[in-house]
């Protein structure tokens, strides 16, 4: 577990030492590629042998975080590739790219990717709590990219929004370590999330209920949930594309891990009707104010934004309904909807340099203009929409069936309709880009080679969506099981 | 849970003052327009809140705590001041805006969060939970004032002053209620926090730049 945690920042040195050289950029890859081998092996781990703890109980690997750092780092490595001949393109043909001292985009990428590793392996809140603050510090520098009016306000929205967050996600943190130094006295056995889940019944309910509140304010600002969304379109519009890609997915996917962290706390302390009503009516609020802004989109990395904030809503909501098939469904489509959102980002940033417009009327005839583009655009748009073959149907159906069977058939039925309404937005939009005559002006200036992590992505999306291998499905069964043992 | 306290010291008196004096001082930052004059009032705040952490420091005669309280003086009090007044020095334009809310106004609503504060504080935690029960609505209060200052303020680099303020307000809540939290973690939160201020002070700098004055209302052109 520690070398997991030693490579990003040790890397993240070394190409800011390496600073102007081209071995920056294999620096990163290498770097990505190790944190994911060394990923899978604690996932390989814990599937055998169970939980794992580390250094003295600071850190711990259970299945969730398991899951959560295989897809961070996974994604790390995709968008790395992705990235390296992006950034490429975008440094030499960009007036409005950013004149920073080289290296510094790969050191502040590996910063983030080691941040959120830190947010799901660590086992003491505060260290969760200073690793999310990491991650946002680390994040609002690359939204910022760009020499523009538009990148800094998207930086500063960010910024101030998210940081206000996460000032009241440390309260929360302060009063559930009050809850428990009653319990456990002074020093870091509070703090840890372990020794809280297993004596929950021991705090002292009202703070652990004030204490979730603002957890849920806090780390919920942080995962794009409704109405604390206003940054994220701005934030993933503006940031450079592989940043967007790894923020919508992994970022999302850690601060709502940390969420998770405190719902399982507080469910264990005062029961799970309470925080579960919670998730369902902001995910609910969530997915219904995504749904107009989607449908009138005109900007592609927007219409994403927006479409995550609806993921997240419905990953919420099916972790509110409670039974155990819809939190296996809210993890699988964790899964899902990270690899089909990284590679509708990452096309999409193909796309948007092709047409040389971020504007979704500029894109026409993708299909006709370059069918590999093509193919891997109408992967994505399958992915986003829910369609099948793609997983991301499949973790929609089984959340929506398990939440369907259970005890809240009204917020599984809502659901239902945004997520329908969401999709004849989608089709609307993919149609109009994807079929018709090819756009003139079309000139893909990005290499093959940097198709290759897409096509990754879409075997991977679709491979999932027709037979789930074992070990997956194990890992997200026990992760389900840490969510809602 | 109750720790030894010995009996010489004055130790509510010196804690209600330290906290009355965090409590003005946070108003203070409130009303003031100019914001040099607005650092200078987190500076005040952050050396009542690092005295606060030193007087529990020494009744509980516990090193971990002394150590925390310098590194809150060290970070709060000198460094993160001299950051943001570097940033106002840098700043092209140092004229005070209109707040939203004029400062009377303004004071008024203190007042009302204040008030608010004091009185659902006891509600919500009881009386007496430590030695610091004084400390408890003072925090709460303080951080419905800095939240107040966030959204009253147009200048960005008042709304950062704002969000200190309530950092501070938390710390406070910290110590209060649990004489802090284990050192390791204090650290980390002190070190993103710096680094945080260093990041809004380069974000403000380019918001300048990139419109003449640091006006955060005109930061529209990103919608729908």
């Amino acid at each position: 577990m520690l070398p997991l945690l030693l490579v990003s920042p040790l890397a993240a040195l070394a190409c800011l030492w390496l600073g102007g050289s081209r071995a920056t950029a294999v620096v990163l890859q290498s770097a990505c590629a190790l944190t994911f081998a060394l990923s899978l092996a604690l996932a390989g781990r814990i599937l055998r042998g169970g939980p794992l703890e580390a250094a003295q109980g600071w850190l711990q690997a259970d299945a969730l975080s398991a899951l959560v750092a295989c897809l961070a780092s996974g994604l790390g490595l995709a968008c790395a590739v992705y990235g390296a001949h992006y950034m490429a393109v975008v440094e030499a043909h960009e007036r409005d790219a950013a004149r920073w001292a080289p290296g510094r985009y790969e050191a502040l990428y590996l910063v983030l990717v080691g941040c959120m590793l830190l947010a799901t392996l660590s086992n003491n809140l505060g260290l969760l709590w200073i690793a999310i603050e990491g991650s946002t510090l680390a994040s609002a520098l690359l939204v910022g990219y760009y020499r523009r009016a538009e990148a800094v306000e998207a930086g500063w929205k960010y910024l101030l929004l998210c940081s206000v967050g996460i000032a009241l996600a440390l309260f929360a943190t302060v009063l559930l370590y009050y809850s428990a130094v009653h319990a456990f006295g002074e020093g870091p056995a509070g703090l840890r999330w372990t020794t809280l889940r297993d004596a929950a019944t021991q705090l002292d309910p009202r703070f652990v209920k004030l204490a979730f509140l603002f957890a849920f304010v806090g780390y919920g600002a942080k995962a794009g949930l409704a109405p604390m969304h206003s940054w994220l379109p701005d934030a993933y519009s503006q940031a450079p594309t592989p940043v967007a890609a790894l923020m919508s997915t992994a970022l999302l996917a850690t601060s709502l891990t940390a969420l998770l962290r405190f719902h399982a706390v507080t469910a264990a302390c005062i029961g799970p009707e309470w925080p579960n009503g919670l998730f369902m009516v902001f995910g609910a609020l969530s997915m219904i104010v995504a749904v107009p802004f989607m449908l009138v989109q005109g900007e592609f990395k927007r219409l994403l934004a927006y479409s995550s904030i609806e993921h997240t809503g419905f990953l919420v909501l099916a972790i509110g309904l409670g039974s155990p098939l819809a939190t296996f469904g809210a993890l699988l489509h964790l899964v899902m909807q990270s690899l089909a959102k990284a590679l509708a980002f990452l096309a999409g940033g193909t796309l948007g340099r092709a047409n040389d417009s971020r504007s979704m009327d500029q894109w026409s005839g993708v299909l006709a203009a370059g069918p590999a583009m093509g193919v891997l655009f109408l992967g994505a748009g399958l992915g986003v929409g829910g369609l099948p073959p793609a997983g991301t149907f499949v973790s929609e159906w089984i959340a929506l069936t398990g939440g369907l069977a259970g005890a809240h058939r009204t917020f599984a039925v809502i659901a239902l309709i945004a997520l329908v309404a969401v999709f004849a937005g989608l089709v609307f939009h993919w149609s109009r880009m994807a079929l018709g005559r090819a756009r003139s002006g079309y000139a893909d200036a990005m290499p093959a080679a940097s198709r290759l992590p897409l096509w990754v992505l879409l075997g991977l999306l679709v491979l999932f969506g027709l037979w789930l291998p074992s070990p997956v499905r194990t890992l997200v069964e026990q992760a389900a099981l840490v969510v809602r043992p | 849970m109750t720790l030894p306290f010995p009996e010489w010291l004055p130790r509510s008196n010196t804690v209600n003052l330290l906290a009355g004096a965090f409590l003005l001082s946070a108003l203070y930052a409130a009303a003031q327009r100019r914001t040099l004059a607005a650092i200078t009032a987190y500076r005040c705040n952050s050396l009542a809140l690092g005295l606060i952490a030193l007087v529990v420091a020494l009744a509980t005669g516990a090193r971990h705590i002394a150590l925390a309280a310098a590194l809150v003086l060290a970070t709060k009090a000198v460094a993160i001041p001299a950051l943001l007044a570097r940033q106002v020095r840098r700043g092209r334009s140092s004229a005070a805006t209109e707040p939203l809310l004029g400062v009377p106004g303004g004071m008024l609503v203190c007042g009302a969060l204040v008030v608010v504060a004091f009185s659902q504080t006891r509600e919500l935690f009881g009386a007496g939970v430590s030695i610091l029960a004084s400390c408890l609505p003072v925090s709460m209060a303080s951080t419905l004032v800095g939240l107040f200052v966030m959204v009253s303020r147009r200048e960005a680099l008042m709304q950062v002053i704002g969000l200190v303020l309530v950092e501070n307000a938390i710390f406070l809540a910290a110590v209060s209620l649990t004489y802090g939290m284990p050192l390791v973690v204090e650290m980390g939160v002190l070190l993103d926090l710096l680094v945080g201020v260093a990041l809004f002070g380069m974000f403000v700098g380019r918001i300048e730049e990139s419109q003449g004055d640091s006006d955060t209302t005109r930061l529209t052109s990103l919608k729908g």
